[in-house]
Formats: C-alpha cells, sequence, structure tokens
C-alpha cells in the first residue's frame, strides 16, 4: 500500500471513534486534506518571490435528524479532531432540519488509473523549477522588442492526498499532482501599453511547454497595441477560447442544481428545453484522463463520472450532489465539490466544457465578413451574472473585416442574455482548451451574431 | 497567554537568515471562526472551526523566500525556517537586533469590541439571520429568495522580526452579507447589503438585521421596474458608499507600491504630479475607529496609520509594505497584510476613500440634465497598466432634467482610471463606506470603500439600448 493511503486508514479509524461520540441516531463524515506546493514568480530575471506551502486539515460533518453541523480543525491528531466532532454535532443543534441532508453509502465502482498523479512533481528540484519560471520570463521578452517585460511569470505544482471516510462505509484516498505555468507580459508602444496572458497545465514539470506559452502570450499583448474603441452597434462576435471558457463558468455555475433549487439560476425549469444552437454539446467529466479537476470520487465520496449537460442544444440536466439529488429525486452525479476542508460539500463542475466542433479559429473568423474577435473580458466575475443570465462585460480584441482580423479595440463592452448568446452560436471551433484557474472550464472558438457591443466614438 | 515564546522566536529567526538575506520575519496566528448561512428561511451552514499556523518569511534583495506549517512546534517551525533559508540566495546577511531580547511593542485597544464574539450565544446569533430574512421577505411578495451569512472571527497574531521586534494583536469582526432575490414574469434581479465591523455583536445596533434585509430587498425590487439600460457616453453621478468601489478598484490598486514598483500602475513615477480634479482629496486610514478595514498594527507589525494619497488633484502617496519601504528608501505606510499564515504579505489597502468635498449631493443631481445615476455598484476589474475599467451598476437610474428619473438595469461603466479621476465635476460632502472583500494575488483582506456623491462628465455606459 502505498504510503498516502495511510490517511484514509486514519480517517476511518476516526470515524469509529467519533462515532461513539456523537452518539446513536447520528451520522458522521470525515475529510482530510494534506498540500504541499511550490509556487515560484519571477520578475526581471530575479525570483520575485518563492513560496513552499504544506496544509493539512480535517473537515467534519455531522448529521442528526437531517440537521447539519460542521466544523474543522487544523490538528492531524484526534485531539483536535475529537473536538471538532463534538462542535460539529452542537453546531448541528442549531441548524434546520431537512430530510435530504444525506450521505452516500459505499459504491463498488474503481475508475481506473486517471492519469491525476506524477511523482516528477516531488522528483524535481526546486531549483530546477525556479529555472523553468526564469526561462518563461526570458522566452517571453525575447520574442518581440516591444515586449521588453513581463507583469508577472509563474511556475507552480502540488501535490495532494484526500480521503473521505464515513460512518455509513465510504472510505477513499486518492494523491494527485498537478503544475503550471502562465505569464502576462507588456507590451509597450510608445505611449500605450497592453497585456497579454498564456498558460500550460499538466501533471509534471514536463508536461509546460514554455515556448508556446511565451509565444502566444507575447502575440497576445502585441496584436492589441494601437487599439481604440468602436461607436456601437449589434455585430457578430468570435469569442477566442480562452474568452470562451471564461464563460463556460456562468454556465457552471448555472447549470448547478443547487442553484436551480434555490431559484438562482437562469437555467432553472428548462430542462428538456431547447436551450442553445444544435451545436452546443456541454459536458462534464470527472474521469476525464489527467484533468485537472479530475478524481476517482467527489468531495463526500461519490464516484466520479461523465455526463452530458446539454446535447445539441437540448438542457439533459444538472450538476447534483447527495443533498440536490435527493431533492430532485434523482442521483448525485458525482459533483460534490469543496474548496478545502474548510468547507461543507457544495455542487460544482468537475471537467466541464464545451464539445470541439469543426474549424481551427482562422477558419472561423475568415467567414464573419463583419464583426469582432474578442480576446479579453474584464469583469467576468461581477459582469456575467448566472442567476440572472445578463452579460455586460468589458472587452477587448480585433475588428473583423471581410474575414481578417484588423483594427484592436479596446473600452468596449458586451452586453446580452446568455440564452441569447447560446442561441445564437453559430459555429464552434474545434481548438477545445481548458482553463485550470478555480476549477476546470473548457470550450473551443465560438461565433456568436447579433451581440451588442458598446463603445465610443 | 502569547502564541509563541520569543526566545523561541528569536531562534527560529536565526535559523530563517542562516544563509543570509536582509530581514526575517515569523508570523503565527490562532483563528477561530463561525459562519452561519441561512437560505430559503433555512439554517443551513453552520460551521465553526479553528486553526493555528505560521509563515516565515526571508526578503533578500528583490526576492521572498516563505514556507508556511500548520505546527507550531520548535521542531516544526525550525524546519520551516530552514525551508525559507534555502530559498534565499547565499550572499549578505544582515541580522540586526538580534543579538539583545526581542523587544515587545505595546499592545494597542484601539478598536474595542464591546459584545464580544464568544459571549454572543449561538442561539442570538441564529435569530440575526431569521431576523433579516423575514424583514426581506415582507418587503415585497415578489421576494422569491433570501441569502442571509453571518461570519465571525477572532485572529491572535504573534509577529516578530529581525529588527528586533515583537507585536502581539487581537482582531475580532463580524459581517453579516444579505442577498435578496426578486422575480416577476421571467425576470430577476438581485440586491445587497453587507455591513461588517472591526468589532464584535454591537455591529447590529448600528445595523439592526431588519434594516439590512428591508435595504436589500428594495433593491432588488426596484431593479425589477428597471428597463434596459442604455448606451453611450454620458454623465454619470455616482452615489456615496458603494461607489468608493471604484476609486480602490480603479486608482487605488495602482497606489500600491508594488504595482508602482513593477510600473504596472498608471501612477507609477508622478508623485508630485496633477493626477485628478481638484476637487478630489483622498486617503488610506486603517485608524478609522472599528472600521472593518482597521486595525491596530498590519500583519508585519507595522502601526496603523492614514495616508494622504490624493491632495487637491495632486498625488501625494503611495502605500506600501516593509519590502517596498526597505527597497525604495521609504517610511512603512503600514499597508503590508496577508489574508493568513498561509500567504505572503502584501501592500494592501485598509479604508480608502475620497473625502467629503463642498456640494451637496442632491444639488449635484439637480445640476445635471441627462445622465446615469449610479446608487450601486457592483464588482468590477481594472486593467493596472492602462487603468481601463468595467464596473457593474446593480442600482442604477437616469437622470433626467436634474432629477432621479426610471430605474435602468444591466447597466456597466467602462472608463479608464485617471481619465476618471480628471473629470470628476462635483463633490458632495455626504461621505459614506461600505465593506467589502479585496482580492489580491490570490489574498483576500477586508477593506472599506468610501466616497460622498460625485460626477464623473462623462463616461461610457455600456447597456443594450440607444439613449432616449
Amino acid at each position: 500500500m502505498e504510503p498516502y493511503a495511510d490517511l484514509g486508514t486514519q480517517l476511518e479509524e476516526w470515524v469509529e471513534r467519533g462515532r461513539a461520540l456523537v452518539g446513536a441516531g447520528a451520522e458522521l463524515e470525515l475529510y482530510a486534506q494534506e498540500h504541499r506546493g511550490l509556487t515560484v514568480r519571477v520578475f526581471r530575471g530575479e525570483v520575485e518571490s518563492l513560496r513552499y506551502a504544506h496544509s493539512r486539515g480535517v473537515g467534519v460533518r455531522v448529521l442528526r435528524e437531517g440537521r447539519l453541523g460542521y466544523a474543522y480543525c487544523t490538528g492531524f491528531d484526534w485531539r483536535d479532531c475529537s473536538r471538532a466532532v463534538e462542535e460539529a454535532a452542537a453546531n448541528a443543534r442549531f441548524s434546520a432540519p431537512d430530510e435530504h441532508n444525506l450521505l452516500p453509502s459505499p459504491a463498488d465502482r474503481s475508475p481506473g488509473d486517471l492519469g491525476i498523479y506524477d511523482p516528477e512533481v516531488e522528483e524535481t528540484a526546486s531549483r530546477e523549477k525556479v529555472e523553468l519560471a526564469l526561462r518563461l520570463e526570458d522566452l517571453t521578452i525575447s520574442l518581440d522588442p516591444r515586449v521588453r517585460r513581463v507583469e508577472t511569470a509563474v511556475y507552480a505544482d502540488g501535490v495532494s492526498v484526500v480521503a473521505v471516510a464515513n460512518s455509513l462505509g465510504v472510505s477513499g484516498t486518492y494523491r494527485s499532482s498537478d503544475c503550471h505555468c502562465y505569464v502576462f507580459p507588456i507590451a509597450e508602444d510608445g505611449e500605450e501599453s497592453q497585456t497579454g496572458f498564456s498558460f500550460d497545465q499538466g501533471v509534471k514539470p514536463s508536461d509546460l511547454d514554455l515556448e508556446r506559452v511565451a509565444r502566444e502570450a507575447a502575440e497576445r499583448a502585441l496584436c492589441l497595441l494601437g487599439s481604440r474603441s468602436m461607436p456601437s452597434r449589434r455585430t457578430t462576435v468570435v469569442l477566442d477560447n480562452m474568452v470562451a471558457a471564461e464563460f463556460m463558468g456562468m454556465l457552471a455555475a448555472a447549470l448547478s442544481a443547487e442553484a436551480v433549487l434555490k431559484g438562482r439560476s437562469f437555467l432553472a425549469g428548462k430542462q428538456g428545453e431547447q436551450v442553445a444552437s444544435s451545436l452546443v454539446t456541454v459536458v462534464d467529466d470527472g474521469l476525464l484522463p489527467g484533468g485537472p479537476s479530475t478524481a476517482p470520487f467527489d468531495d463526500e465520496g461519490v464516484p466520479s463520472r461523465r455526463k452530458e449537460l446539454i446535447r445539441d442544444g437540448v438542457l439533459t440536466g444538472y450538476l447534483h450532489n447527495m443533498y440536490t439529488a435527493s431533492r430532485s429525486g434523482t442521483e448525485s452525479t458525482g459533483n460534490a465539490t469543496r474548496s478545502s476542508f474548510r468547507e461543507r460539500p457544495g455542487v460544482g463542475a468537475t471537467n466541464l466544457f464545451l464539445c470541439a466542433g469543426k474549424g481551427a479559429r482562422e477558419e472561423l473568423v475568415r467567414g464573419v465578413d463583419d464583426g469582432v474577435l474578442i480576446l479579453q473580458v474584464v469583469g467576468a466575475h461581477a459582469g456575467a451574472n448566472p442567476v440572472s443570465g445578463e452579460i455586460s462585460l468589458g472587452a477587448l480584441g480585433l475588428r473583423i473585416k471581410n474575414g481578417e482580423p484588423e483594427q484592436p479595440l479596446r473600452e468596449i463592452t458586451l452586453a446580452g442574455k446568455a440564452l441569447e448568446f447560446l442561441r445564437q452560436t453559430v459555429a464552434v471551433g474545434e481548438d477545445l482548451r481548458f482553463l485550470p484557474f478555480e476549477g476546470s472550464l473548457g470550450a473551443p472558438t465560438v461565433v456568436v451574431e447579433g451581440v451588442m457591443v458598446s463603445g465610443r466614438g | 497567554m502569547s502564541l509563541l515564546d520569543r526566545d523561541m522566536a528569536a531562534r527560529v529567526i536565526r535559523t530563517a537568515l542562516s544563509r543570509g538575506g536582509e530581514f526575517a520575519e515569523l508570523f503565527a496566528e490562532r483563528r477561530s471562526g463561525y459562519n452561519l448561512r441561512l437560505e430559503e428561511g433555512k439554517v443551513e451552514e453552520n460551521t465553526s472551526g479553528w486553526e493555528t499556523g505560521a509563515g516565515i518569511r526571508v526578503i533578500c534583495g528583490e526576492s521572498v523566500a516563505y514556507a508556511y506549517t500548520n505546527d507550531l512546534s520548535l521542531a516544526s517551525l525550525e524546519e520551516t525556517a530552514r525551508a525559507a533559508a534555502a530559498a534565499a540566495k547565499a550572499g549578505r546577511s544582515t541580522a540586526v537586533g538580534l543579538e539583545k531580547p526581542l523587544r515587545l511593542l505595546p499592545r494597542r485597544e484601539d478598536h474595542p469590541v464591546r459584545l464580544d464574539i464568544d459571549a454572543f450565544p449561538r442561539e442570538r446569533k441564529v435569530e440575526l439571520l431569521h431576523r433579516a430574512d423575514q424583514a426581506a421577505r415582507e418587503a415585497g411578495s415578489r421576494i422569491v429568495q433570501v441569502v442571509v451569512a453571518l461570519g465571525d472571527a477572532r485572529q491572535e497574531v504573534f509577529i516578530a522580526n529581525s529588527l528586533g521586534e515583537v507585536v502581539t494583536d487581537l482582531r475580532v469582526r463580524v459581517r453579516m452579507v444579505v442577498q435578496a432575490v426578486a422575480a416577476h414574469e421571467g425576470e430577476i434581479q438581485t440586491g445587497h447589503e453587507s455591513p461588517g465591523i472591526l468589532g464584535g455583536y454591537e455591529l447590529f445596533q448600528e445595523f439592526p438585521p431588519e434594516e439590512v434585509g428591508r435595504a436589500a430587498a428594495l433593491q432588488a425590487l426596484t431593479m425589477l421596474e428597471a428597463r434596459p439600460a442604455p448606451s453611450g457616453p454620458m454623465a454619470v453621478v455616482i452615489a456615496n458608499g458603494t461607489g468608493g468601489v471604484l476609486f480602490h478598484e480603479a486608482c487605488g490598486h495602482g497606489l500600491e507600491a508594488d504595482a508602482v514598483y513593477k510600473r504596472a500602475s498608471v501612477f507609477a513615477g508622478r508623485l508630485g504630479e496633477k493626477v485628478a480634479s481638484p476637487l478630489v482629496n483622498a486617503f488610506d486610514d486603517a485608524t478609522l475607529v472599528n472600521r472593518w478595514g482597521s486595525f491596530a498594527y498590519d500583519d508585519e507589525g507595522v502601526r496603523a496609520r492614514r495616508t494622504p494619497l490624493i491632495q487637491e488633484g495632486v498625488l501625494v502617496g503611495y502605500i506600501n509594505d516593509r519590502k517596498r519601504a526597505m527597497r525604495d528608501g521609504t517610511e512603512p505606510t503600514g499597508n503590508g497584510r496577508r489574508q493568513s499564515y498561509r500567504h505572503v504579505p502584501i501592500p494592501r489597502m485598509s479604508n480608502t476613500y475620497i473625502e467629503a468635498g463642498r456640494d451637496r449631493g442632491e444639488d449635484i443631481i439637480a445640476d445635471t440634465e441627462l445622465g446615469l445615476y449610479a446608487r450601486k455598484l457592483g464588482g468590477g476589474e481594472v486593467n493596472p497598466v492602462t487603468g481601463d475599467f468595467i464596473f457593474a451598476v446593480t442600482e442604477g437610474y437616469m437622470i433626467r432634467g436634474g432629477k432621479v428619473a426610471e430605474p435602468v438595469k444591466g447597466a456597466t461603466l467602462i472608463g479608464n482610471g485617471p481619465r476618471v479621476l480628471l473629470d470628476i465635476d462635483a463633490v458632495g460632502g455626504d461621505l459614506d463606506f461600505d465593506t467589502g472583500m479585496c482580492g489580491k494575488e490570490g489574498q483576500a483582506v477586508p477593506v472599506c470603500t468610501g466616497q460622498p456623491t460625485l460626477r464623473v462628465r462623462e463616461l461610457v455606459v455600456g447597456g443594450t439600448t440607444e439613449v432616449v
């Protein structure tokens, strides 16, 4: 047995001891997480910061007569953990009873090797990882004289061990590694400056293609030089795959059954309806090989799986954990998520993506006579509202004329409704790409007609 | 009882500097918190937690090495210090101040806690949520959902550094966030309120939960009646209170010394220059008593202070942390903050605001023929290099003929921070604050934003219709 599996064994033992503390009639779940990571940030050829992280903690969920109490601690011993069990039981007394608060029972499903761990992360010396970040910065500023500096260049990795055990007999442990790098170069011409961005990610340092990241990031900054605003008009927009992936965050939030049940989703009550163009198929796949959010089971111990949420434009289902599934009379889709041991499980996407269609970005752009290629959006947190479905975002991009990207644009906004964006999608490209930040969201280039673009001039 | 022993701290700091470096510091904390969340009229989250941890930092030139652990035993701290030391390039070491025992700076009681969080019973905390929920629901039958979150936290910190100083501080905070959702004929709108305090449960004497709930509900109900916002350039009057988030995001971040150093700021190199309308005076002030963004000492053990940023339109100061102060040869401004022991301190705002001016808020509106009245702003984003920003107007109205007219929805403000500062042509006397959690480099810290009612001569409003 791998040493990391000890954590699971330890949790099983604590669940047994915890049962005695909470007494008969209560169910108990322990979730433990241990993480070691390194983040290197470089600037002007020097290490700006180097950060070693070692954190661990246990989260305790107690259910008694449908009342839920939660507590967490950072001690990895029974003394702290038993106190958390008692505190969670005390908190449960002050929560509202809800028959849908349930823990999962053991399920017999073993997904095999998911490709989510590689020992290379732990075997590579910190010194070499620092070199990777320095090289990324150096490559980025060596491509074009107008890109002489970066805002930041980062290499980061981590190894996590997660274990879940509950009083119904669920017990599991897994280990995962992740690795990513990104750079924000600044392109300057006279008084004007523009920021670019690119990244790569994988399960080990050698997965990262630094040359490609540097080149793409620099190009994304350079192509915006000389930008200005444009007069307001309704037009066709081509959403770059990173931008489209950001929009998937809004969709992921609206597809959560928790949001649907609580009236916080613009997709509530639309199951079975055509909510998007027939070109749109959206999948959440917790078992995607090597995916940034791939794991054998979710954050309450339900086995992960792949599910279609929108098929050919028809909304086929929502993301569920045990609680929302029970309330909706369905089964958990393995989408219980928590950002750390400090939180009880909610509902969230694993690897959620818009399935690839046909054509490279260039081909999609060539099909647009008059429109805008959107390369960056700003305000995605505030301006893409999954409750109302309203979108109002600042953007940067390029004006498209006769199938060619031309005049760079800034100080423009995109506005409309998410359902309009989904229904007015007229092309989906082949270049599916995942953004590993704040989850794992993927999309190819997308073309949407009739979008209101506002500006000045 | 102190979190750590002073002699032990001195030993750990010496270890951290064993391979070189100009400055080392040990930051330890013990934090406990309680979080309640009510939705659909039911308390569905009831969480308590506590954690201890320590972070050790070594500064060597522009480089910072940081390592942290949850284990405060001497062996663990020494191991963590060695990890931080290993990252420092071998070289110059200036371990001053460690020959003598560490000197404990006076404990400050600047922000009194009148109703302590541990003495306030769980039942009464739960009751506060129900009171806010009920008031929001009673505001109108179109209120379909109310979410109330209540959080309290106690953070004890112990900070020791190679200057030979030790600071201990206790921060107690309470905040309530209410979100109300109104729906009618397929239209959904939300309203938010979020009072918070560096203090205890006396917060609710000033902000009774009923009023907080009702205000959030009324905002959602109003916006339900709203027409789509127009798009295009127009005069924008930004209301006092939440409007301050625009200054915070579009200008404040550019005044943080790390952004200035990296020239990722439109304000870099512009000290002494005119950057704003002469009507504008702006400050960062962590000493405001019991304000959500206040503290007695920052997270590097520097005493809190009030820092002038802009005086009569002239840029007079930046805010920094110890590293930037050391490197730039300036005085620390007491703005070195971190989310927790897991985070490196960086220059952060505390309570940042535009000072009250001479006009009356209502006169500013009366003096505006056609424009947008941004009553409440939501989140926004800013490109620090260009100063370009975008903000969502969560509660907005048209101004027609000097009067607040119909509500408009879906509006955003698009502009450029420095240009907006220059285009401010009226500043009211009604300074007010709002609370927020400011995110930077993955760290969230409590801040207040503030401003009086003010007018920007022209801003691009991003909406979905033409101006009529």
